[in-house]
């Protein structure tokens, strides 16, 4: 079934066709990635289906229910959260509460009783904690709960921005270059990492990579864009031996 | 003497406190400086000794009533003068000059209703000062230090401890973010309003009670939006230290060189710190935004 349905879309800003009529199904519970140049407006998609830009043309399902032109917060709501390639922390927040900021929707005490302590907030304060403390300890960062997100080092604050986006307890979840800055041995790593998460939340996940072993070695759905337009989808094999993709990444007749 | 000046700085500087915060509050979230904040506190001392001459309110109920009055106030103004430009993604230049109009909207709307004078709060506290020593304490100021004090407390309680400051916080950082993590920026902004409003509302009627009350006071906390930016405009640490240092500055001009020069030097001194330290005594440099 269909997740996330996007129809036409276009986002144009002044002359430059950022996204160019792009169509684009994702079934559920699959590992896509959206792969293309620098610049193909691959992080553009992204910001087009969390809501931070309205698109100049075109509509987003998710889970049947229109979500064009919706704010940010609605969508995430809804269930779908993203990391960033560059890493957007709360960087003076302990680690802790960057996971808990996202936690914030499950709880469903009032503005008021967020101002004054009521036994139900209180206990719904434990539970979310509680939940924060596991996510953390699923990507390996509990024991540094109380640190500041800014201390810890490179590959921990791309899981700490996973376990955050994992808070808002999404069915689709965006990836934006997870590998990015990483070495090989790192980017195994992750590449598990993303494989346990997938399963163990049920989830669809879709990413944007440039490292190809992550692409190709995790996606069983690969959508190839180049000027904001698609120009292939396909498995990896297919892309793989896709003469336009291979035109668009390589340039006619270069080496690899 | 050295000490006296202290405790009359002390006693000024937490007015100032009172309102640097809210211009702070309100910066650290929309990064904009609203400079209806200071008619706001007006309206804040107005219901304040309304409720006093004319509902003869004891003076406890009289500052909650200025506090709920002024908070709800600021937050008309944000959902009808920033709300639409903030939906609309106007650039940050017209949510000062939105402000500006407010400003001159609010002071004109209260000289055509209230009347245009100066009114006087009524004696609450015995003139009488305390003696502690030489020093004398002026009754109405330990009060305004008393409150200042449990103003700010609860602010910082709420900041930095209930998960609603967190969600502050993090739109603080960085709204695009924070939305993206589920947390409702309008929300956040009527919060942020509600209790920038608030923090003036109780401001205004102590401003009311040490000096007057009149349409056209707010200008005074002009005053308190220098402090703020001293201090490092965003941090709410920086508003109330930047406003300490503002208070005993001006007593010291006045006291050790001439009552008239005092806002001279203050203001100079100000400059000087700005000059050397762009970010503020506490703030931080500008952070990247996404």
């Amino acid at each position: 079934m269909a997740l996330l349905e996007i129809t036409n879309l276009s986002k144009f800003f002044g002359g430059v066709k950022a996204v160019d009529d792009f169509n684009y199904t994702l079934d559920s519970g699959h590992l896509h990635a959206i792969i293309g140049p620098n610049g193909a407006g691959k992080t553009t998609i992204f910001n087009l289906i969390t809501g931070i830009y309205p698109p100049t043309q075109g509509k987003i399902f998710f889970d049947g229910q229109e979500i064009t032109n919706l704010p940010p917060h609605v969508i995430a709501q809804k269930g779908i959260a993203r990391t960033f390639q560059n890493i957007r922390l709360f960087p003076d927040f302990s680690v802790l509460d960057n996971v808990r900021t996202a936690c914030h929707q499950q709880a469903n005490y009032s503005v008021l009783e967020g101002l004054f302590p009521t036994p139900r907030r209180a206990r719904q304060e434990k539970e979310l904690t509680e939940r924060a403390y596991n996510l953390l300890e699923l990507v390996g960062l509990a024991n540094r709960a109380k640190e500041r997100a800014k201390n810890l080092p490179y590959g921990h604050q791309r899981r700490l921005e996973i376990a955050r986006a994992l808070a808002l307890q999404p069915r689709l979840l965006l990836l934006d270059e997870p590998a990015a800055g990483m070495n090989p041995d790192e980017t195994e790593k992750l590449m598990d990492f993303i494989e346990e998460i997938k399963e163990k939340f049920n989830l669809t996940i879709l990413l944007i990579e440039h490292h190809m072993e992550v692409v190709m070695g995790l996606c069983d759905d690969i959508v190839v864009i180049d000027f904001g337009k698609k120009i292939a989808q396909g498995t990896p094999e297919q892309i793989q031996s896709d003469e336009t993709v291979i035109q668009a990444y390589l340039g006619a007749g270069e080496e690899l | 003497m050295i000490l006296q000046q202290i405790v009359n700085g002390i006693s000024i500087g937490a007015v100032y406190a009172l309102i640097a915060v809210g211009y702070s509050l309100v910066y650290s979230v929309l990064n904009f400086s609203n400079f209806a904040h200071g008619d706001v506190l007006m309206l804040g001392a107005y219901i304040g000794f309304f409720s006093l001459m004319l509902l003869k309110v004891p003076f406890p109920l009289a500052i909650a009533m200025a506090m709920v009055g002024a908070g709800i106030i600021a937050m008309i103004i944000e959902k009808i003068a920033y709300r639409p430009l903030r939906l609309r993604r106007a650039p940050l230049l017209y949510f000062m000059i939105s402000a500006m109009g407010m400003s001159i909207f609010l002071q004109n709307f209260t000289i055509v209703t209230i009347g245009p004078n100066f009114r006087t709060y009524p004696d609450i506290f015995p003139v009488k000062p305390f003696a502690v020593g030489n020093l004398s304490i002026g009754r109405l100021d330990l009060v305004i230090l008393i409150a200042t004090v449990i103003v700010l407390l609860l602010l910082t309680w709420l900041v930095y401890k209930t998960r609603i400051g967190i969600a502050i916080q993090a739109a603080a950082y960085n709204m695009r973010v924070a939305s993206l993590m589920g947390i409702n920026p309008d929300l956040i902004a009527t919060l942020v309003f509600l209790l920038a409003g608030a923090s003036a509302g109780i401001g205004g009627v102590l401003f009311g009670m040490k000096y007057t009350v009149y349409p056209w006071m707010g200008v005074l906390t002009i005053k308190a939006f220098v402090a703020a930016v001293v201090g490092g405009l965003g941090s709410l640490p920086g508003a109330v230290v930047g406003a300490f240092v503002l208070g005993i500055t001006e007593t010291f001009a006045a006291a050790y060189i001439s009552s008239a020069f005092r806002d001279l030097f203050s203001y100079l001194l100000m400059t000087i710190i700005i000059v050397a330290r762009p970010a503020g005594l506490m703030g931080t440099v500008a952070q990247e935004k996404a």
